[in-house]
């Protein structure tokens, strides 16, 4: 297997429960800013949960003229605007043609779906249902004329977009990708967990014996991309690897001896030319249910061997919800911010270990370390398994 | 950060990967022989071909198993079948951690979607609603544990599908990959005549699969902007199939021979790419057209005729 080129991550924008710019999000994470609350935007009251990271007014952008009125597209655009804010990208500073946009979604725009099947005939809700709709719509805001993708592996979906990103720049297909992940809470999913019976009345609680599900959240967040060459000292970081893995076992649970997640995290680790020695720290998918908890962690100590009790690991999933197509871009981004700042975010309310959960988690509070290489993986349904190796700017 | 781009030493080339095998069911019937010469008139005035119901049994799989399975799962299921009759070869052939798996649709999530929000469905239901989970099926029934990505899009997502194929083949992350594409219509259909326009093909429900592995030669991807109504020859003759396109056109230049070189164009939304096998090695120069510099040089479509059987565009503005 090839050693793969190292990307620069220049910047990054991110649109989340607990904060609707980058600042406010790290900011967030470590003064444990809590992004759960009643869900308002639609009706909850027959469903057995009615909480999630909801972002209940979006502040960000203040004139959404041309912007279509899809949440989808309105998560992608808000995230776009903290991105745009901080890389200067308004108006492109490259040639628009060789701009690409590559984003994740589990959802695409299925809101919109809902609504013209509810009796909306806008022309444009059919429009916006599809689910490149948004990543369309984000390139329009952009001024984005290169390749407009959409990827969709479930709830890695933004690692793969990351990953199919950094390939296009690789392959001198653009000079600059603004790639990431997106996805709204809406009744359409709120039903469907619910009816899977994975979302939890209880606190979200991350590796802790009493987990009994996650929660979901919305976000949109958004990295710029571009070839290490080109990208200057300013950065926040280096994708060094990624890979995504499909294992073939059920169409919703992963394999339960996690061969998936092992193979997508040592083809990264590959990708990067690392032996799993050099890892710092690790983002874990961490959704707080049992299954995905316990294989994670058995995955994590094959990986890391002798070294695993001595790696920090956490989850941000209890203090955002599950973000779906958004998360792994937004626990990225953490994981360069962890480097940049010196601090990793706790894993919240994680406070009676599992026993069979017995990595350090990070429990209670922010803990000083600057990791350099991070290892963040994710899951999805349809057997979906991704893994990033990331390298913080020093 | 730098106010212009750096130049690119060459354009957009991988190693070509060989094209074993393809497999499609489509609404006109299995394989590219059933494709009419021209699929309007062979509709008759019906704007909708589809594939019909899929019976797992006589599709070769296990009932109980599919007995959750959604028809497009199984359409899926079929191309992959189809594709190793085409091959010669049996399952054990692709199984394992050897071969990538590569999923890509525009649409084909329109019927569990639709289903799941107007009727009271469960959470095998849900699960179902995910585009994942038909390459899921797809991996499960066949053992295939390799990597695995899925684009959603119409025929330029399919375009990236085979490159991004053909860069884990060249990267030596697999052996072997699958391209899956689906395209399933009818449970949506009033909303697609609501939503768009039909530009004069009908819509034809697909499913369609290629097996890819390292081989000789160039490929070459160019994507750009797409301009203006063109017709395409082969949606002119198969119907309007989404992502489908691609792998239909290649399964058409297949049984037509293969003589010509292989060039497809896919067009969807505001966005035209071509792909490209040529017999040149990789490290070499390309033809000097300003269309294979890639996207920087903007429209594909104004540049010299391309020959192949195998050109596809979708007039995508009637999509989007």
């Amino acid at each position: 297997m090839r050693q793969a080129d190292r990307i620069a991550i220049a910047a990054a924008g991110v649109v989340t429960p607990i904060g609707q710019d980058l600042d406010a999000f790290w900011s967030g994470l470590l003064t444990g800013v809590d992004g759960i609350s009643t869900i308002e935007a639609f009706p909850v009251a027959d469903l057995r949960v009615g909480r999630g990271g909801e972002i209940k007014k979006l502040t960000r952008v203040k004139d959404w003229a041309g912007v279509p009125p899809c949440r989808a597209t309105r998560l992608l655009v808000s995230a776009a605007e903290d991105l745009a804010t901080q890389a200067g990208l308004r108006p492109l500073p490259f040639a628009a043609e060789r701009v690409a946009v590559v984003v994740g979604t589990a959802l695409g725009g299925v809101a919109e779906g809902e609504r013209a099947l509810g009796g909306d005939r806008r022309r444009r809700r059919l429009a916006d249902a599809l689910y490149d709709g948004p990543a369309h719509n984000l390139a329009r805001w952009l001024g984005a004329r290169g390749p407009a993708m959409t990827v969709s592996t479930a709830c890695a979906s933004g690692a793969t977009a990351i990953g199919v990103a950094a390939d296009l720049l690789r392959r001198g297909l653009a000079d600059a990708v603004i790639a990431g992940g997106y996805d709204p809470l809406c009744r359409f999913v709120m039903r469907g967990f619910d009816a899977l019976r994975s979302l939890t009345r209880e606190r979200v609680r991350p590796f802790d014996r009493r987990r009994s599900g996650l929660l979901l959240g919305e976000a949109g967040a958004l990295v710029l991309l571009r070839r290490d060459a080109d990208a200057g000292p300013r950065r926040l970081g280096t994708l060094l690897g990624h890979a995504t893995v499909g294992d073939g076992a059920h169409i919703s649970a992963p394999h339960p001896d996690g061969c998936g997640l092992e193979r997508a995290i040592r083809l990264a680790l590959g990708q990067a030319g690392l032996p799993p020695e050099a890892i710092d720290f690790v983002s874990a998918h961490g959704t707080g249910t049992a299954l995905n908890d316990r294989i994670e962690t058995a995955v994590l100590k094959r990986v890391l061997g002798a070294r695993a009790h001595a790696v920090p690991v956490n989850s941000i999933k209890s203090t955002l919800g599950h973000t779906m197509g958004a998360a792994a871009t937004l626990e990225a981004v953490m994981c360069l911010l962890a480097g940049r700042h010196g601090q990793i975010p706790p894993t919240r309310y994680l406070e009676e270990p599992d026993p069979d959960c017995d990595l350090d988690y990070v429990p209670g509070a922010p803990r000083a370390a600057r990791p350099a290489v991070s290892l963040s993986t994710s899951l999805g349904f349809g057997g979906q398994n991704a893994a990033l190796v990331l390298e913080s700017a020093p | 950060m730098s106010a212009t781009a750096a130049a690119l030493p060459v354009p957009a080339v991988l190693p070509a990967p060989r094209i074993r095998g393809v497999g499609l069911c489509s609404g006109w019937g299995r394989g590219a022989a059933a494709i009419p010469s021209d699929a309007r008139a062979a509709a008759a005035g019906r704007p909708l071909v589809g594939l019909g119901p899929a019976d797992p049994a006589a599709l070769g799989f296990s009932a109980e198993r599919m007995r959750r399975a959604t028809r497009e799962c199984l359409w899926a299921l079929a191309s992959v079948q189809a594709m190793l009759e085409d091959v010669g070869a049996g399952r054990q052939a692709i199984a394992g951690d050897g071969t990538a798996l590569v999923f890509v649709s525009a649409a084909v999530y329109g019927a569990s979607n639709r289903a799941f929000i107007e009727r009271s469905g469960g959470g095998t239901h849900f699960a179902y609603t995910a585009p994942a989970v038909i390459p899921a099926e797809v991996a499960i029934e066949f053992r295939l544990t390799g990597p695995s990505a899925l684009f959603i899009g119409g025929p330029p997502a399919t375009l990236h599908g085979i490159w991004h194929a053909a860069s884990l083949l060249a990267d030596g992350v697999c052996e072997r990959a699958l391209v899956v594409a689906v395209e399933t219509f009818a449970e949506c259909g009033e909303l697609y005549e609501r939503g768009r326009r039909l530009a004069g093909a009908p819509l034809v429900e697909a499913a369609a699969c290629a097996w890819l592995e390292p081989g000789p030669g160039t490929l070459s991807l160019a994507l750009g902007a797409a301009r203006g109504p063109r017709r395409s020859a082969i949606a002119a003759r198969l119907g309007e199939t989404f992502a489908c396109e691609p792998l239909a056109a290649i399964a058409c230049w297949r049984a037509e021979g293969a003589r010509e070189p292989l060039v497809l164009e896919g067009r969807w939304r505001r966005e035209a790419a071509r792909l490209a096998w040529l017999a040149a090695p990789a490290e070499g120069a390309l033809p000097g057209g300003p269309a294979w510099r890639g996207a920087a040089e903007g429209e594909l479509c104004g540049g010299p005729a391309w020959r192949g059987a195998a050109e596809g565009e979708l007039r995508g503005n009637e999509v989007g």
